[in-house]
């Protein structure tokens, strides 16, 4: 008896499932694309956002990125992506606060004296080239190309252009899926080349600032290899876990970069350009899971990096998103925690001009050990079409990013109680439309 | 630890994580809340680009979610 009711309920449910399948392919085909324009874009997908982003008190950036999608028949897919970065405001320029005003040159100068770019930073205050700008325009394209049932392949390039940085990168990776493309594998490699034209050419590394020793452009290039396990946990949890490694080789340093040299009494002596080494080889491992339920989901995503500067990192983001209304709006909370130990060749200023066996050498705060925490928070809305279809997306994205430098070096004499490694807080504000 | 300890040590490990995965996933139709696009791991693609370029000027890493690259001048 048991099995005749199931039978009979396994029935209904049948039927009700095939009227409403029926339904669906006719309500399909009314909908179909009724104009020449709509059957020409409705393979096509836009992806675009308008971001702003703002330090307290040093850079702003403009940054407008278009992305379309053209996807085929055969489950091959083709894209462009365009972005632009307008930046300018104030950059620390690596050297310390004093308790005496410090004067610099712009990177195009020839002289501390007179320059119509040099600058003055005030007594206490982190030096910061005031002038700093810059243009960035890059293309990228990508395609996906299906071999066989269980096999794609994917390309990429990258194109990037700024004043003083030509860059251009490609890649390749080869995805197999098994056990009913509940596990994909992938791998693939990169290679980027690119050339450095700094403004007022670039200086000899380690050589006195105020001598402006200068030579021609420069060149790095790098490889990469990823290797990718995707894997269906349940019907509601999918699990990723990457491994790279890549290596970089060439001219490595930031050609603004200065360090402070001072006395034992904390007093300004000059300053000499940084100088890294030659290579980096890096590997890291990254973990990303995702968890659905019927109106939310979760993602948290793990990664450790270590180099060969010394540099390891742990990141952690974790972000929920909350489906509301009919399901046709979201908001989306983000956390991030990043940290990270200080590069061997660190350091917040030097002894000396030239300190015996010194090879390599940097101020820069971003190899400094450090922590810093993003909140973030995002609001989407699904735009129906005039057929009610959901067609496109509005969105609108906020973040806040503050960094703090770790285990800073008290500074002697003079340099007591100055803020030496001041935060870093950054405000980000985006726009994005999708169809 | 030998190549040969490493290779055995290599080949039981690939079998395990492939037994392993061959027992979990879903049916094709099962697939209706890994469909969703807040369940796609690159269903943000432009936002991640965004921050990746803000965290790869700030800070002393980058990629493990794709490749790492360049393609900017801010070290």
């Amino acid at each position: 008896m048991q099995l005749k009711r199931d039978e009979g309920g396994v029935r209904r449910r049948l039927i009700a499932a095939s009227c409403a399948l029926l339904s669906a392919s006719a309500g399909r085909a009314q909908e179909a694309p009724s104009t020449g324009m709509e059957r020409a874009l409705s393979d096509w997908s836009l992806d675009s956002a308008l971001a702003y982003y703002h330090e307290d008190g040093r850079v702003q950036v403009i940054e407008p990125v278009v992305s379309v999608t053209k996807a085929y028949g055969d489950g091959a897919s083709a894209g462009l992506n365009l972005t632009f970065d307008a930046l300018s405001g104030a950059s620390p320029n690596g050297a310390s606060p004093s308790r005496m005003p410090q004067t610099f040159a712009s990177p195009s100068g020839k002289s501390l004296t007179g320059g119509k770019h040099n600058y003055t930073t005030a007594p206490g205050d982190l030096p910061e080239d005031p002038h700093y700008s810059d243009l960035r325009a890059a293309l990228g394209a990508d395609w996906t190309l299906p071999l066989e049932r269980l096999l794609t392949a994917s390309f990429g390039a990258k194109l990037s252009y700024e004043d003083d940085f030509y860059s251009g990168s490609a890649n390749a990776s080869i995805a197999r899926d098994f056990n009913q493309k509940n596990t994909t594998v992938s791998f693939g490699a990169s290679y980027e080349a690119d050339s450095l034209h700094p403004i007022g050419g670039t200086p000899v590394p380690l050589s006195n600032y105020a001598l402006f020793e200068k030579t021609g452009n420069q060149n790095k290039d790098g490889a990469g290899l990823l290797l990718s396990l995707t894997q269906v946990m349940s019907r509601n949890w999918l699990s990723e876990v990457n491994f790279s490694l890549d290596r970089f080789t060439g001219y490595l340093n930031d050609p603004y970069k200065i360090i402070s040299v001072i006395d034992a009494s904390g007093d300004v002596r000059g300053y000499v350009y940084e100088n890294r080494p030659d290579s980096r080889t890096r590997k890291s491992v990254y973990l990303d899971n995702r968890v659905a339920w019927e109106r939310s989901s979760a993602g948290l995503s793990l990664r450790y990096m270590a180099d060969d500067w010394g540099v390891h990192s742990e990141t952690a983001q974790l972000h929920l998103q909350w489906w509301i209304g009919e399901r046709d709006k979201y908001v989306r909370p983000t956390l991030r925690w990043y940290r990270q130990t200080a590069a061997n060749f660190y350091t917040p200023w030097l002894l000396d001009f030239t300190a015996p066996g010194l090879s390599s050498a940097s101020s820069d705060s971003r190899l400094a050990a450090l922590q810093a925490l993003t909140y973030g928070l995002k609001y989407g809305i699904k735009l129906r079409d005039k057929l009610g279809r959901e067609s496109s997306e509005f969105n609108v994205r906020i973040e806040y990013y503050q960094q703090t430098q770790e285990n800073g070096i008290p500074g002697p004499g003079a340099l007591r109680g100055l803020d030496l490694y001041p935060d870093l807080k950054a405000i980000l504000v985006q726009i994005g439309f999708s169809y | 630890m030998n190549r040969r300890a490493l290779g055995l040590i290599l080949i039981v490990g690939a079998a395990v994580v492939a037994s392993g995965c061959a027992s979990l996933g879903v049916k094709p139709w099962q697939r209706d809340l890994l469909s969703r696009q807040d369940m796609q791991l690159s269903g943000n693609a432009v936002d991640d680009a965004i921050d990746d370029h803000l965290y790869f000027s700030k800070e002393a890493s980058s990629g493990g979610r794709s490749f790492a690259g360049g393609g900017c001048g801010c070290n």
